[in-house]
């Protein structure tokens, strides 16, 4: 009589062929949940500190303004003049009604060129704005 | 009987234990290639814009006003008394604390004006002094009534609501000067 050894006749291995599957999940999570950077930034800024902050939730209804230390001012991906922002502006409006403008500005300007802009905002009637800021520790 | 065998054909699989890696390559990449900066600041709604003509003077009471001057040097009056920066959120706190339970036409107004040649920095901490003030007097009304931070209130909740009721950001940014050389 033989004696043979009691193994048990599972397979070994880990199933592993939805693995993939998830994995793509989360891609296509992250596909889609991300905003991919649209803008060249032309002119160069640093922003100044503050402690009380808000968070935008909302990406899609912001628009940007820059204004860079030589005081140059951006709008979309090009150069502007202080007079062009009214009517840029308030075709962004037109087309998103609760836009926000956040006002990329930086912190060695002059508050002249910042009343301005904002004198131009209320006439394209943008009037939720953003100071960008980033945060002091 | 002749038995015949039948020829067993392999089994086709397709190798797929790749499968996970290229996928997690791909993961990798978006991960790192991706910009995930949550946009920060200090909201503001400017008022409608109105043709000097058409402006109205609307009288208001002096004990409903901060008035905040902030000049090209960086000194700050507040209400005609000089102070430095980092004192106004002291300042203005206990005068939105005594208007919590007034009615909405009561409340303070912090109205902050600057030099065409003020800096932009000084004004933004200014600004965000104005704005520790008030979410400090938040946060304490928050946890006296409902015993919770400012930051655990949901946005749309209805203690949010009534914080909001009650101690209202009202910011205004003066009307800049025409003509002052």
């Amino acid at each position: 009589m033989k004696f043979e050894k009691k193994r048990a006749n599972t397979k070994q291995n880990i199933p592993t062929a939805s693995l993939p599957d998830i994995v793509f999940m989360l891609l296509l999570f992250f596909m889609v949940t991300t905003t991919l950077r649209e803008v060249d930034v032309l002119v160069q800024y640093r922003l100044p500190e503050a402690k009380a902050i808000e968070k935008i939730e909302n990406k899609r209804l912001v628009s940007y303004i820059w204004v860079g230390k030589d005081g140059r001012i951006q709008v979309n991906d090009s150069i502007v003049k202080l007079g062009d922002i009214q009517k840029i502006m308030y075709s962004k409006r037109v087309a998103l009604p609760n836009v926000i403008v956040s006002l990329r500005i930086d912190k060695g300007s002059e508050m002249g060129i910042v009343t301005d802009i904002q004198q131009e905002l209320r006439k394209a009637s943008c009037l939720r704005i953003n100071y960008s800021t980033l945060l002091k520790i | 009987m002749v038995q015949i065998k039948k020829r067993k054909l392999p089994e086709a699989e397709i190798p797929t234990s790749s499968m996970a890696d290229i996928s997690f390559l791909l993961l990798l990449f978006f991960l790192v290639s991706t910009v995930i900066d949550v946009d920060t600041g200090i909201g503001l709604v400017l008022p409608e814009y109105v043709p000097p003509e058409q402006q109205q003077f609307v009288p208001l009471s002096k004990d409903r006003l901060a008035a905040l001057l902030i000049n090209e040097n960086g000194d700050v009056l507040l209400n005609n008394e000089l102070i430095s920066i980092p004192q106004i959120s002291k300042t203005l706190k206990p005068r939105i604390e005594s208007k919590i339970d007034l009615p909405a036409n009561k409340k303070l107004v912090v109205s902050v004006k600057t030099d065409r040649k003020t800096s932009y920095n000084l004004f933004i901490q200014a600004l965000d002094q104005v704005k520790q003030a008030y979410f400090d007097v938040r946060n304490e009304y928050a946890l006296k009534h409902f015993g919770k931070r400012l930051i655990d209130i949901d946005d749309r909740s209805e203690e949010m609501k009534e914080l909001k009721d009650k101690i209202p950001i009202t910011i205004s940014i003066a009307e800049p000067e025409t003509v002052k050389k």
